[in-house]
């Protein structure tokens, strides 16, 4: 499904290069719970970012289900995203003036789906991640682990093929953590759905079918 | 959920600035309709229905200048010509009176009600007028503020004529665009200044409104190279002569409402850039979930109308509601004796808001979409 050839990023901090991603190649095929472990600066963020179209690359290619990312402009790369990318963050980044409910319908404002049917379906993403009872609560009325579980169902919502998680355990307690990580594992057991999770913890890498090592921007056995 | 109710909530999340700044926005425009209105009532005098066939006829010199009485068989005589009386300001000085009190006239009693048709006067006090050569008429505004009465003794001192005038008020009229005057015979002030056969302007009705520019052209020419040349014109731009005087003030309040407009668009831009500016993180979801910079543009600009809009009720609206409720000719003792905001202002008020929620977005709007999805992840919250 994910298939990167010689993908390079440089960043120039203060008219210096640094180079975040050193020909990296790599193949991530669907179904797959891949997780990216390194140390800060490795480059793991950045390899996830380019493979969401958050970010472009300085060369190489990055093809998600044969559609080449870096080759896409800006508008048609939102367009892309909004179909194909669920985003899960280590800050849950929910907008703060919105219902649970309304976080996870954000997404769907981008489709022409009915008011009741984007309802419908925010309903039951989180329905799906066991938060139908706080559907009406405000980010600030939740707990962490209630944000991230409302992060998940606006991740899923719109039902994409690739997901990608940001450190999502890093804000959490223990048991909030096994729960993130157990619902984003079964997640990845769903026909076609591809996950790329950031993490420093090997606790939360065991959950992952797929365990990736980065340093210094290039991929390392283990 | 839809887009207007994600931007209504955006707008109000931080309810106390919203409110402020809409507040700040509000106060602006009202002071921005209140200097309209002023410049208005100032440049734009009221007129009433018989204005069109009035013509005022002054000394060509100045109208500190006078004209002999005798010219008026001469202008009688002038095809179009209705009616001629004498309107001479007096300028004298009602008790202690600070001055804006109210303006006295001498002119022919009989022909008040002919030229001036409109004041309304119960006929038995405009008879009491006629009869008695010492009375004196007086509008409601100047009456109700010094607690005249009908029967009243009035003492005017004289200011510009060596002379008072000892008056006996006959009535009270209203309905005028200028209730405050006070109106006397003129013969009673040819006999206090011993018959001196002098008139301060002529005031003429002509009997129809085409017959006006000619009516002009003939009395200007009638005393053309005689020792007392006159200007002849519209009573509009008698008024407009007046409003000249005035100098710069126009160009002062004009100069001012420059000024408000331009404070309010730093106000706003700043609160908009500062608003925006705290929520780069939040931008940057929304880029990430799909959303593109037209729409993300579309956002703040309408955040801003938002804010702008309720302003402009609050300010043009409120400046409308309060001109319309309250006496502003009381208020203001008379200087305006109309404060009308008219649907233009109002419109210039709104646009103005409109130009401001424009101006402001601009600044955040380019911040947000010069904003990469991973650099405003990096922002703190």
């Amino acid at each position: 499904m994910v298939s990167i050839r010689d993908l390079s990023k440089v960043f120039y901090r203060g008219g210096q290069p640094v180079q975040a991603l050193d020909n990296i190649s790599l193949d991530i095929p669907s179904g797959e719970f891949l997780v990216l472990m390194g140390p800060s600066g490795s480059g793991k963020s950045t390899l996830m970012h380019l493979i969401a179209g958050m970010e472009r690359a300085t060369q190489g290619t990055c093809e998600v289900h044969g559609v080449d990312v870096a080759k896409l402009d800006e508008s048609s790369l939102a367009d892309w995203r909004s179909r194909n990318v669920g985003f899960v963050f280590q800050t849950f980044n929910l907008i703060p003036v919105l219902t649970a409910l309304e976080n996870v319908e954000m997404p769907l404002l981008l489709t022409k789906l009915s008011p009741a049917r984007r309802r419908e379906m925010a309903e039951a993403a989180l329905d799906l991640v066991g938060l139908s009872d706080r559907a009406a609560h405000l980010p600030k009325q939740l707990s962490g682990g209630q944000e991230q579980r409302v992060a998940i169902a606006r991740a899923i919502v719109t039902d994409p093929l690739l997901i990608v998680a940001d450190e999502p355990t890093g804000n959490l307690d223990a048991h909030s953590a096994q729960e993130v990580l157990e619902l984003l594992q079964a997640l990845s057991h769903e026909p076609g759905k591809t996950i790329i999770m950031v993490t420093h913890d090997p606790k939360a890498a065991a959950y992952g079918s797929r365990v990736l090592h980065l340093e210094k921007g290039s991929l390392v056995a283990c | 959920m839809n887009i207007a109710t994600f931007i209504i909530k955006n707008t109000w999340r931080n309810k106390r600035r919203a409110a402020l700044t809409s507040l700040s926005v509000a106060v602006s425009l009202f002071l921005l309709t209140t200097l309209l209105t002023a410049l208005r009532e100032l440049t734009v005098p009221p007129e009433d229905v018989g204005a069109s066939l009035r013509i005022a006829v002054r000394n060509k010199i100045s109208l500190a200048n006078t004209l002999p009485a005798k010219q008026r068989g001469n202008i009688q005589k002038i095809p179009g010509v209705a009616l001629v009386s004498p309107l001479t300001f007096f300028g004298g000085r009602f008790k202690e009176d600070d001055g804006i009190g109210f303006a006295q006239f001498g002119l022919d009693a009989d022909l008040l009600i002919g030229i001036f048709g409109e004041a309304n006067l119960p006929p038995e006090q405009f008879d009491a007028f006629k009869k008695d050569r010492r009375a004196c008429l007086v509008g409601r505004d100047s009456a109700t503020r010094h607690g005249m009465k009908i029967g009243d003794r009035i003492t005017v001192k004289g200011g510009i004529y060596p002379c008072d005038l000892d008056l006996i008020l006959a009535g009270i009229y209203y309905g005028t665009i200028d209730d405050r005057n006070l109106y006397f015979h003129h013969t009673f002030l040819d006999e206090a200044m011993g018959n001196w056969g002098q008139v301060g302007t002529w005031w003429v009705k002509v009997k129809s409104a085409e017959q006006v520019p000619e009516v002009i052209r003939a009395i200007n020419a009638t005393f053309a190279n005689t020792s007392a040349e006159v200007l002849a014109e519209t009573e509009r731009s008698f008024q407009l002569g007046f409003i000249s005087m005035l100098g710069n003030v126009t160009a002062f309040i004009g100069v001012l409402s420059s000024v408000v407009v331009f404070t309010l668009a730093l106000v706003t831009t700043s609160t908009m850039s500062l608003t925006i500016r705290e929520r780069f993180r939040e931008l940057a979801i929304l880029k990430a979930l799909g959303f593109k910079n037209g729409e993300i543009a579309a956002f703040i600009l309408a955040e801003s109308f938002m804010l702008s809009a309720a302003g402009a009720l609050l300010g043009v609206g409120g400046g409308w509601l309060l001109y319309s409720k309250m006496s502003v000719s009381q208020a203001t003792a008379g200087i305006f004796p109309f404060f009308e905001v008219t649907p233009q202002i109002a419109g210039a008020g709104c646009f103005v808001a409109v130009i401001l929620s424009l101006i402001s977005a601009v600044p955040p709007i380019i911040s947000a979409c010069q904003l990469t999805v991973v650099d405003g992840l990096k922002t703190l919250d």
